[in-house]
C-alpha cells in the first residue's frame, strides 16, 4: 500500500551523527560531496571510502540499511563505470582489444574511481537524510541560505512552503489511498487498458485529491492566519542551533581529510 | 438464508514487519437477506477492517467471505463484480465526487458495470430520487451542492449500482441532527423498497438504536456480539466495559433497575422508554 | 466577574454566493460574552454560527453594526494582530490546521510569529502542551496521533500565544466518541482552570448541555439564549430550529406530554433518574 513508503527516510537515533547540528552536517556533506572528485591516487581513494566508513559507523545505523540505499543504483552505477572503461583512450598498449572493444589500463581506473565516487556520494547524502529530520533539515536550509535574501531569494518563503509539503505529504498519501478504494468500490478498474484508458482511469482519483488539496489548502490558510502568520518578517524561533564541540572536531575533521586527499594528489603518483 | 456469512476470517496489518498488528481475529457471523445490522466498536475496533474484507478490497489472511453461499475470492479476477454486488460508501463519501455534473457522478458505478444507456439512466433516475436529489440538480456540478446535497450524491452513486448488500461507513459523520435523521430515514426507505441488505457502520448508538434490527460489535478485531438491536442494548453494562457509550435512555434504565425498581428490559429509544414507563408511573406497583 | 470580553452589536453579514441577491448570513446579531465565562453556540448548518464565531477574531468583517473585542473594534485594522493575539481560533478539522510535522514545533509556530523570544517559546509550548496533557507527544509526528489528540494539539497551538478567549468551531465534528470526550474535557478544564474564555460552536447537545451558557441560533439570529437548563426545556422550539434535545429531557418531556406531573428542565441522566424515582415513589406510596 502507498501508505508504507516512508518519506524523508528519516531513521531516529541518538547517535554522533545524529547529534551534530544540522547545519554543520549540510555543509559536511556538501564538502564530502566535492571531496570525493579530489583524489587521483589510490590512497586518496581509500581514504575516502574509510571516512565514509567512518561516519556509518558513527550514525550507528546498520550497515543493510545503507546497502539498502545503494543497491537501487547500483545497475547504473555498473553501466556507467562499464561504458567509461571503453571510452577511455591512451597513448601505449591497450590491455586487450578486441573488434571494437578496446580497454586500457587507464580506462579500468577510471571506472573503479568512477564507480567508487558514486557509492561514496550516495552514502554520504543517505547518511544526511537518515539521520536529520526532514523539518530540521529544511529549517537548517532556511538558516544557512539567510544571506540570500540580500539578493532576493524568498528563503523564508520556500522554506515554509517545504515545511507545509512535508507535513501534507503523509495526508495527502492516506487520501489516495482512501479515494483509490472509494473509487475501487464503485467498479474503477485502475489496472487495464492502454495508455488513454489508464491516464483517463486515473481522473476520478486526481480530480477528488486536488479538489481536497485546495480544500485544505484554504483551510489551513485560515489557521495560519488565525495563529497570527505574516510571513517571515519580525519572525523569531524556539530553536536555535549552538554549535559544540564535537561540531567543531567534525569540522577539522573533515578539512583535513581533503586537505589530506589534495596532498596525497601532490606527493603520490596520479592514477587517473 | 444468509447473504452474507463471514467463517474464522484473520486478517493482519503490515505482515513480515515489526509494525505488524493483527485486525481481525477469528472473526464469524452471518447477515440475513434484508436486515439492517448496525455495526458498532470503538475506533481500532477492526471494524472498518472488516467492512473492507465485504467487497474484497482486502483480501483475508484466512478465512472466508461468503455472498449468497459462494466465496467472493472463488474467482479472484471476477472481484469487480462483487464489488457491484456489495456496494461500499466510505466515511466522508463526498470527498470521492469528480464528475462534471450530478449525473454523471451517480452514473459512474453502473458505466462500470457495462449497463445500457437506458439501464443507467433509469437507475441515476431512481437512486437520485431515493437519496432526495431533486431533478434540476442532477445537471450541476457535484462542487457546487451543499454539503449535505454532495454527501447524499456520494451515497446515491452506490445506490446506482443496486447492490445486493450496502456497506456504509458512518454515513452521518459531520451532519447536523436534522441531517442525519433524514440521511437515515433515506437509506431506511431504501433498503426495505429495494430488499437490500444494510451494513451500517456508526459511532452514534442513538442512530443504530434508531434504525437497525440487529447490531455487530466488534472488540479489539473480535466479534464481541452478534444479536438483535434489544438484545445487545440488554446488555449494556457490557458495551460500557468495552468503552462504546449506550444510549442515555439505557442509562436512565439501567440506574433505576439499579436502584431497585422493576422497569423490566433495557429501552434504548426515547419512544420505547415512555411506553415502558407509563404504566408504571400511571399505575401498577413498580416498587421493591 | 462580568466584564464583557466579546460583543456583538446589531451584527449583520452578506457575501456574495455568485447569484444577483447577497446571502444573509447574519441579520442582527446582539450578544455579549463575560470573561471567563463558557458559552456554547448551537444551531443546523447554515445557521450562521461559524459566521458569528468568525466575527471574533476578524476572520470576517461585518457588513453592518460592530464588533468589539475586549473593548477594540474589529474594523480597525490596525487592531488585527492584536485581536487575533486575544482571540485564539480552533477550527473542525484538526488535520488542516496543523503546520509543522512535529507536535511542539506546531505548538510553537504562534508565538514564533509573533515574535517571541526563543527561550519564552519554549517555556510556553510546554506549558502549552501541559495543559491539553499532550507534553509527553512533544517529539511525535503530528500525522500519526489520533483525531482528538490532533485537536488538543490544535488547541495548544492557540494556547501557547495566550489568548484571553478561545472559539472553538465544531473542534468535535470530525471526532470519534473518545475523540470528542478529550477535546471536551480538555476545553473544560481550560475554562475552570485557567479562568480562560470559551465559545464552543457545535451541534452536539450533550456538548452544549455542559456550557454555562447556551445560545441557539437560526436564520442569522439568536433565537434562545439562556442557561441549558432554559433553553433545552423549550423543546418544540429547539425542534423547529432543527436540532434535537438531550435524550433524558426529551424523555421528561414526552411523558409531561401524557399528562404526568413531571419536571421538563432536567439536562443530565442523573437528574432524569431522580425524578422518575420521585415519580415512582409516589405511585408506590398511593398503592
Amino acid at each position: 500500500m502507498l501508505k508504507d513508503i516512508t518519506i524523508g527516510q528519516f531513521f531516529p537515533g541518538n547517535s554522533l551523527l545524529h547529534r551534530l547540528d544540522p547545519r554543520v552536517k549540510i555543509v559536511l556533506t556538501i564538502a564530502f560531496i566535492a571531496a570525493v572528485f579530489v583524489p587521483k591516487t589510490w590512497a586518496g581513494l581509500l581514504l575516502a571510502m574509510a571516512f565514509s566508513v567512518m561516519a556509518v559507523a558513527l550514525s550507528r545505523l546498520p550497515f543493510a540499511l545503507i546497502w539498502k540505499s545503494i543497491k537501487p543504483i547500483l545497475p547504473i552505477v555498473l553501466i556507467t563505470a562499464l561504458l567509461s572503461v571503453f571510452y577511455v583512450r591512451e597513448e601505449g598498449d591497450p590491455l586487450f582489444s578486441w573488434w571494437i572493444i578496446t580497454v586500457y589500463k587507464k580506462g579500468i581506473f577510471n571506472a573503479v574511481f568512477l564507480a567508487s565516487r558514486i557509492v561514496c556520494l550516495i552514502v554520504g547524502s543517505s547518511l544526511l537524510t537518515y539521520t536529520t529530520e526532514p523539518t530540521t533539515l529544511t529549517d537548517a536550509l532556511e538558516r544557512l541560505m539567510k544571506p540570500l535574501r540580500l539578493i532576493r531569494v524568498p528563503v523564508h518563503d520556500l522554506a515554509m512552503m517545504m515545511t507545509i509539503a512535508l507535513r501534507f505529504i503523509p495526508t495527502l498519501i492516506e487520501e489516495t489511498d482512501k479515494i483509490m478504494s472509494a473509487q475501487k468500490a464503485r467498479g474503477a478498474d485502475l489496472e487495464s487498458g492502454n495508455l488513454m484508458q489508464r491516464i483517463r482511469a486515473l481522473m476520478p482519483i486526481m480530480i477528488p485529491l486536488f479538489a481536497s488539496s485546495f480544500r485544505r489548502a484554504y483551510e489551513l490558510a485560515t489557521a495560519m492566519e488565525c495563529r497570527c502568520y505574516n510571513g517571515g518578517e519580525g519572525r523569531t524561533r524556539m530553536k536555535s542551533y549552538r554549535m559544540a564541540a564535537r561540531d567543531y572536531v567534525a569540522l577539522v575533521l573533515t578539512a583535513m581529510l581533503i586537505a589530506g586527499m589534495i596532498v596525497l594528489n601532490v606527493f603520490l603518483p596520479n592514477v587517473i | 438464508m444468509a447473504i452474507l456469512e463471514v467463517r474464522q476470517l484473520n486478517y493482519v496489518y503490515s505482515a513480515g514487519t515489526p509494525y505488524e498488528k493483527a485486525a481481525l481475529r477469528d472473526v464469524s457471523f452471518s447477515v440475513e437477506k434484508g436486515d439492517i445490522v448496525g455495526v458498532i466498536g470503538h475506533t481500532g475496533s477492526g471494524k472498518s477492517t472488516l467492512m473492507q474484507q465485504l467487497n474484497g478490497l482486502l483480501t483475508p489472511m484466512s478465512g472466508q467471505v461468503l455472498l449468497d453461499g459462494r466465496d467472493i475470492w472463488e474467482n479472484p479476477k471476477k472481484i469487480r463484480d462483487i464489488r457491484f454486488r456489495v456496494g461500499m460508501v466510505f466515511q466522508y463519501p463526498e470527498y470521492q465526487l469528480f464528475e462534471e455534473t450530478v449525473r454523471r457522478d451517480i452514473a459512474f458505478g453502473p458505466r462500470n458495470m457495462g449497463l445500457s444507456e437506458e439501464e443507467i439512466e433509469r437507475r441515476v433516475r431512481r437512486a437520485a430520487t431515493f437519496a432526495g436529489l431533486r431533478e434540476e440538480l442532477l445537471e450541476v456540478s457535484p462542487f457546487d451542492l451543499s454539503g449535505g446535497q454532495k454527501r447524499r450524491a456520494a451515497i446515491a452513486g452506490v445506490m446506482a449500482m443496486e447492490p445486493e448488500v450496502l456497506v456504509l461507513d458512518e454515513p452521518t459523520a459531520g451532519l447536523d441532527p436534522r441531517g442525519r435523521e433524514q440521511l437515515l430515514s433515506r437509506i431506511v426507505r431504501y433498503a426495505r423498497e429495494n430488499g437490500t441488505t444494510v451494513l451500517l457502520v456508526s459511532h452514534s448508538m442513538e442512530d443504530v438504536a434508531a434504525v437497525a434490527d440487529k447490531v455487530l460489535v466488534m472488540n479489539k478485531g473480535e466479534v464481541a456480539m452478534m444479536a438483535p438491536t434489544a438484545e445487545v442494548f440488554s446488555r449494556a453494562e457490557e458495551l460500557q466495559a468495552m468503552g462504546l457509550t449506550v444510549p442515555a435512555v439505557t442509562q436512565i434504565f439501567m440506574k433505576l433497575r439499579d436502584s431497585g425498581y422493576a422497569v423490566g428490559e433495557n429501552a434504548y429509544t426515547v419512544e420505547q422508554a415512555v411506553r415502558r414507563l407509563l404504566p408504571l408511573i400511571k399505575g401498577g406497583a413498580a416498587g421493591c | 466577574m462580568s466584564e464583557a470580553i466579546l460583543q456583538a452589536e446589531q451584527v449583520t453579514f452578506e457575501y456574495n454566493s455568485g447569484d444577483a441577491e447577497p446571502v444573509k448570513a447574519l441579520c442582527g446579531v446582539e450578544l455579549t460574552v463575560t470573561r471567563g465565562s463558557f458559552t456554547a453556540l448551537l444551531g443546523h448548518n447554515g445557521c450562521g454560527k461559524s459566521t458569528l464565531a468568525k466575527q471574533f477574531n476578524a476572520l470576517l468583517l461585518p457588513t453592518g453594526g460592530r464588533v468589539l473585542v475586549e473593548e477594540m473594534d474589529t474594523a480597525d485594522e490596525s487592531l488585527i494582530p492584536q485581536i487575533r493575539r486575544t482571540v485564539g481560533m480552533v477550527l473542525q478539522n484538526p488535520d488542516n490546521q496543523l503546520v509543522s510535522t512535529v507536535v511542539e514545533e506546531d505548538v510553537a509556530f504562534g508565538p514564533e510569529n509573533l515574535g517571541v523570544e526563543p527561550h519564552e517559546i519554549r517555556i510556553r509550548v510546554d506549558e502549552a502542551l501541559k495543559a491539553v496533557g499532550m507534553y509527553d507527544y512533544r517529539h511525535h509526528a503530528a500525522h500519526k496521533l489520533s483525531g482528538g489528540q490532533k485537536q488538543r494539539v490544535a488547541i495548544a497551538g492557540v494556547l501557547a500565544m495566550r489568548p484571553d478567549v478561545l472559539v472553538l468551531d465544531e473542534p468535535t465534528a470530525m471526532l470519534d466518541p473518545s475523540g470528542r470526550k478529550e477535546v471536551m474535557q480538555t476545553v473544560h478544564r481550560l475554562c475552570r482552570e485557567h479562568g480562560m474564555t470559551v465559545m464552543l460552536i457545535t451541534h452536539y447537545m450533550e456538548e452544549a448541555a455542559t456550557a454555562d451558557r447556551v445560545v441557539v441560533m437560526e436564520g442569522g439570529k439568536v433565537m434562545l439564549d439562556g442557561t441549558p437548563r432554559e433553553v433545552f426545556s423549550r423543546v418544540s422550539t429547539l425542534r423547529e430550529a432543527a436540532l434535537d434535545v438531550p435524550q433524558a429531557t426529551e424523555l421528561c418531556y414526552e411523558l409531561h406530554k401524557h399528562g404526568i406531573e413531571v419536571a421538563t428542565d432536567v439536562l443530565t441522566v442523573e437528574e432524569c433518574v431522580d425524578a422518575l424515582i420521585t415519580l415512582l415513589e409516589a405511585q408506590h406510596g398511593h398503592s
